[in-house]
């Protein structure tokens, strides 16, 4: 009786912890999200808009233009490295918060289209509202 | 005997509850480390990766191009793709990534560039590189070549007719090619050979530039030249920043 009893806690308690464990990440939402967040980027970077903005450290319009580019429901932060890795941006460039948002980082390396060439290294986080 | 058996099938049961509950929380366990696994083998990014990389090869040779021909050292091509491959060969995290170039030697060009700026009314400024990116995977292989040829031509045609005495009306049409496409320009500034001097038309010149919007520019002005032979200039930067000139000879109409 006793042993009976002792096998359905087992089992029980092993559904327990199982149903605790933190669910395997979306895959393709995520891979959706990383793959638009490198076309925004590439977007923003075809013309060398991106390489000026960040030459100009004008963050406004970066974000601004990110805003645009990224669909409605995409949270972002951007950082922009320069070639010793060191943050640039004084300021942050993200629309709304990522805390406690599961999500994905996309890494760009940008060469500005100009005279004096500079490299940038920029990374991108990206998550899903809601 | 009896009691002894009921026991053993307790003992029995609480193994195959053991057992079973193993079994559930290793399945889990594994569901969630594949999962894992393929967020970062299955990663797509691959293809985005080398767009990106294209993209940034391009804007590379255009600023080059846009430094050698503004009066830049010709070397500048080459150091600057070197920055470019170094910092390119650290970025993919899931593999070994090399870029490599080759700057284009084969005549007209030399050290990957071009810059023919001749009396002829074409004026070229251009560079070529072969870049091949290779890229070794836990899964995939790269091995993709591609070309980067950038460059800017002007061509100039230019009339003149004698209004009276050495005064003549010059006329100039500019085209602007990028890439042998139309294309438009930030700044076209003309000139004119007066003895040996080339000048500026200005307002007393009665100078004025038509742009008609379609990589065409139309430049006339009234200027005192003693010479049959009215020789002009076109110098144009491209909105890539990239200079060429042109020069020519104008023909009497």
């Amino acid at each position: 009786m006793i042993e009976a009893f002792l096998s359905i806690a087992v089992i029980f308690s092993a559904m327990l912890i199982s149903v605790t464990f933190p669910s395997p990440p979306n895959l393709s939402k995520q891979k959706q999200l990383a793959s638009l967040g490198t076309q925004a980027l590439v977007n923003l970077d075809s013309n060398g808009a991106l390489g000026s903005f960040i030459v100009q450290e004008n963050w406004t319009a970066v974000r601004q233009s990110l805003d645009v580019l990224l669909p409605v429901g995409v949270s972002f932060n951007l950082t922009v490295f320069d070639e010793n890795l060191s943050p640039i941006n004084n300021q942050t460039i993200q629309n709304t918060g990522l805390l406690g948002r599961e999500t994905v980082s996309v890494q760009y390396v940008c060469a500005t289209q100009a005279r004096n060439m500079q490299l940038f290294l920029l990374r991108l986080q990206l998550a899903w509202r809601g | 005997m009896e009691m002894k058996r009921r026991r053993n099938s307790g003992q029995i049961l609480l193994i195959a509850a053991l057992i079973m509950a193993s079994l559930l929380l290793s399945v889990q366990l594994y569901i969630l480390d594949v999962g894992k696994i393929t967020g970062e083998v299955e990663s797509d990014s691959l293809t985005d990766f080398v767009l990106a990389l294209k993209l940034g090869s391009r804007h590379v040779v255009i600023g080059s191009l846009a430094n050698i021909s503004n009066g830049g050292q010709s070397s500048t091509l080459g150091s600057n793709l070197l920055k470019w491959s170094s910092l390119i060969s650290e970025q993919y995290p899931f593999g070994r990534s090399t870029l490599n170039y080759a700057l284009r030697e084969t005549a007209p060009y030399s050290s990957g560039a071009w810059i023919d700026w001749s009396t002829n009314g074409i004026g070229v400024s251009s560079a070529y590189v072969d870049f091949t990116y290779k890229l070794s995977d836990r899964e995939i292989s790269v091995n993709q070549t591609y070309v980067m040829n950038i460059t800017t031509t002007v061509l100039i045609e230019s009339t003149y007719r004698i209004v009276s005495g050495d005064t003549k009306q010059v006329n100039v049409t500019i085209n602007l090619l990028n890439e042998a496409q139309p294309a438009l320009a930030k700044q076209v500034t003309i000139y004119y050979k007066v003895s040996n001097s080339w000048l500026i038309p200005n307002a007393t010149n009665t100078y004025e530039i038509i742009d008609y919007g379609n990589a065409t520019y139309i430049a006339s002005f009234n200027a005192d030249i003693p010479s049959q032979s009215v020789e002009v200039s076109a110098h144009v930067v491209d909105k890539r920043e990239i200079y060429a000139q042109a020069n020519a000879t104008s023909t009497q109409i």
